[in-house]
C-alpha cells in the first residue's frame, strides 16, 4: 500500500466531495486523515489516502481529471511516505493553543510565524480568517504548537506579546491539552 | 474486585444504552469495585462508567479530587441510576476518553448540574457540582446511553490526534 498526498481547490458547490472521493473509492483508495473547509469560498480539500499496490499517482491523477475537470478544480496527488510512529503519547511534546487577533495588514502570519520557527516550536495546525468591514479589516488567527523541551511556555508568551505589539496585534497562549475523563 | 480491560473504538458495545441496576446487591457492588479498581489504575483518569468494562448497566465511578480544574469535589463517587435534574452555564472544554484513545475533542458542556442516583449505601443520593465535576459527570452519563464526546464535538474541525496526558 502507498500513501498519497491529495489536494483539490475550487469555487464551492454541493458535491465536490462526493466527485473526489468517488475516484478514490473506483480505485479502492481508503481515506485516512483529511482536512476540507471553505476559504472565502474556494473549497479546499486536504487529504491522505492509501492506494492499493499498483496504484499510481498517474493514476489518480487519471482519476481525478473527470470531476476536476467537471467542478473546476486544481488537483494535485503527490506520494506521501508515513512518518514513523510518534511512540508514546506521553513522551510527546506539550500542546498550546496560540490565538492572534487585531487590524488587518501584510505580514501578521509570517511575523508570528518567524518567531515560532527561530526558537523551534512547531506549528501543527493553522486558521486565521478575515472579518470585520473594508475600511476596518479584522484579522483572527488561531495556531495550535508544540513546544519543544527546552521552551518556556512563559517566556514564549512575553517574546510572542512583544512581537505582536510591534505588529499592532494582540496574542496570547494557553495549553490545550485534554482532561481524560 | 478487579481491574478489568477498557473498551475501545471501535467496540459497539459502547454505543449500547445501558440497562438500570435497581437494586444495590452484591453484583452492584461488585462493580462499583470494579469501576473503581479499574479507574485508579489508569492514571490520570477521574472516571469510569460501566459500558467501558464491558458491563451494560447504569454506572459509574468519577474521582475529581485534586484536579486543577476541579471546583466541587465529592471525592470519590460511585452512582447507580444515575439521573440529570440540572445542567446549566456550559462552556467548551477539550476532552479525551480511555474508549477513544488517539483522540481528543471540544465539547461543550454545562458547568453547574445536579445529578440524582443511588449511592453504594443503596440511598438516594443527589450531587450538586459544577466546573469540572460537573464535566466529569455528564460524560460518564453520556457512556450510560452509547453516546461518546465524538458525538458532542462542536464543530468539524474539533477533533484532534492526543498528544499529552495530562
Amino acid at each position: 500500500m502507498t500513501h498519497f498526498a491529495v489536494t483539490a481547490v475550487g469555487s464551492d458547490r454541493p458535491g465536490i466531495v462526493a466527485a473526489v472521493t468517488g475516484a478514490f473509492a473506483e480505485h479502492g483508495c481508503n481515506l485516512e486523515d483529511s482536512s476540507m473547509t471553505i476559504l472565502r469560498g474556494q473549497f479546499a480539500m486536504m487529504l491522505v489516502v492509501d492506494a492499493p499496490a499498483g496504484v499510481g499517482a498517474g493514476d489518480l491523477e487519471e482519476a481525478l481529471a473527470g470531476p476536476a475537470a467537471d467542478l473546476d478544480l486544481v488537483v494535485t496527488v503527490r506520494p506521501a511516505p508515513l512518518p514513523a510512529p510518534a511512540g508514546d503519547p506521553d513522551d510527546a511534546a506539550a500542546s498550546w493553543t496560540v490565538s492572534v487577533y487585531g487590524a488587518d495588514h501584510p505580514g501578521i502570519v509570517h511575523g508570528m510565524a518567524s518567531l515560532l520557527a527561530a526558537r523551534s516550536v512547531n506549528i501543527v495546525d493553522l486558521s486565521t480568517r478575515m472579518v470585520g468591514t473594508a475600511d476596518s479589516p479584522v484579522y483572527t488567527m488561531v495556531l495550535e504548537v508544540t513546544l519543544p523541551i527546552g521552551v518556556n511556555p512563559h517566556d514564549l508568551e512575553a517574546d510572542l506579546a512583544t512581537k505582536a505589539a510591534e505588529l499592532g496585534v494582540t496574542c496570547r497562549l494557553h495549553p490545550s491539552e485534554a482532561d481524560i475523563l | 474486585m478487579a481491574v478489568r480491560p477498557v473498551l475501545a473504538l471501535p467496540d459497539p458495545f459502547l454505543q449500547r444504552p445501558s440497562a438500570k441496576v435497581g437494586t444495590v446487591d452484591t453484583d452492584a457492588l461488585a462493580l462499583a469495585a470494579d469501576l473503581l479498581d479499574t479507574m485508579r489504575a489508569r492514571e490520570a483518569c477521574v472516571g469510569l462508567a460501566a459500558p467501558q468494562i464491558g458491563v451494560g448497566l447504569r454506572a459509574f465511578a468519577i474521582d475529581v479530587t485534586g484536579h486543577r480544574k476541579a471546583r466541587s469535589c465529592a471525592g470519590e463517587l460511585v452512582l447507580f441510576d444515575p439521573e440529570l435534574l440540572s445542567g446549566e452555564e456550559p462552556v467548551i472544554g477539550r476532552e479525551g476518553c480511555l474508549s477513544i484513545p488517539d483522540l481528543t475533542g471540544d465539547v461543550a458542556r454545562a458547568t453547574r448540574v445536579v445529578v440524582r442516583g443511588i449511592g453504594i449505601d443503596g440511598s438516594e443520593r443527589v450531587v450538586e457540582a459544577d466546573a469540572f465535576e460537573a464535566r466529569a459527570l455528564l460524560h460518564e452519563l453520556d457512556h450510560l446511553d452509547g453516546f461518546l464526546f465524538l458525538d458532542r464535538v462542536t464543530s468539524a474541525h474539533s477533533v484532534y490526534r492526543r498528544k499529552v496526558y495530562r
